[in-house]
C-alpha cells in the first residue's frame, strides 16, 4: 500500500513537472497571467472604485458576489461543526 | 540550461511539497497526519499561485501609489510596477476554504475519536468489521 502510494505520488510529480517545462520563468513580467486581463484592473480599479488597494477592489467590488458566496461556505462549515460536536444523543 | 533551472526550480519546489501532501493523504493511516498531509497540499498551491503574480525589477504589492490626490483617473498607471493583483484574489479565496474544510476535517476527526477512542483507521475499520 504505502510503495504503491508512492509510486503514484512520484508519478503525479513527475506529470506536473513535464508540465512546468512549458511555464514562463519565475517573474517574468511577460507572463501570460500577467499580460491579458490583469492591466485591465490595475489601469481602471482606481476609478471605477476609488479604491488604492486593488486586491481589495477586485474581492469586494468585481468579484463581490463571490464573496458573498464565500461567507456562504464559511457559514456551512460553522454549521457543519456546530452540528458535529454538539453534545447530545448520538455517542 | 543554468538560466532554465534558475527560472523554473520554484515550481519544483511546490511540487515537492504537493508530493510530500499527496504521499501523506494517502499513505497515513493515522487520521490526523492525513489532514496535515491535506494542507501541506493546499499551501502548495497557494504558493504555486502567489509565484505566478511575481514580477521582477522594482515590483510593490498591488496598492496604487499617490491615489489620494486628484482622484486617479487623469494619472496613468505603470503596469510594471505593481505585482499581478488577480492571484492574490484568487488566493484569499481558497484561504477561506482550506480554513473552512480544515475545520470540517478535524471536527468529523473528534467525532470519529468519541465513538471508536481511535484514530487509526485500519483499528477503525476493524472496530467496524467486529460490529
Amino acid at each position: 500500500m504505502k510503495a504503491l502510494s508512492l509510486i503514484t505520488g512520484l508519478l503525479v510529480g513527475a506529470g506536473l513537472i513535464y508540465g512546468t517545462l512549458d511555464m514562463p520563468k519565475w517573474g517574468d513580467p511577460h507572463s501570460a497571467a500577467s499580460t491579458h486581463v490583469s492591466p485591465y484592473y490595475l489601469h481602471h480599479s482606481l476609478e471605477h472604485t476609488a479604491t488604492p488597494n486593488v486586491v481589495t477592489s477586485v474581492l469586494a467590488d468585481y468579484r463581490g458576489y463571490d464573496t458573498l458566496g464565500e461567507t456562504t461556505v464559511i457559514f456551512t462549515a460553522g454549521m457543519a461543526c456546530l452540528l458535529l460536536l454538539r453534545r447530545g444523543r448520538s455517542r | 540550461m543554468f538560466e532554465f533551472v534558475v527560472g523554473h526550480y520554484n515550481y519544483w519546489m511546490y511540487i515537492g511539497l504537493m508530493m510530500i501532501g499527496f504521499y501523506a493523504m494517502m499513505a497515513k493511516r493515522n487520521l490526523i497526519k492525513k489532514i496535515i498531509g491535506m494542507n501541506i497540499f493546499q499551501s502548495a498551491i497557494i504558493l504555486f499561485y502567489i509565484s505566478a503574480s511575481v514580477k521582477k525589477g522594482g515590483v510593490t504589492v498591488p496598492i496604487l501609489e499617490h491615489a489620494h490626490g486628484g482622484h486617479g483617473a487623469d494619472h496613468a498607471v505603470d503596469v510594471m510596477q505593481y505585482a499581478n493583483p488577480l492571484p492574490h484574489v484568487l488566493m484569499l479565496t481558497a484561504i477561506v476554504v482550506m480554513v473552512a474544510t480544515l475545520g470540517v476535517a478535524v471536527a468529523v476527526c473528534i467525532m470519529i475519536y468519541r465513538r471508536y477512542n481511535t484514530l487509526e483507521e485500519d483499528e477503525i475499520i476493524m472496530s467496524i468489521k467486529r460490529g
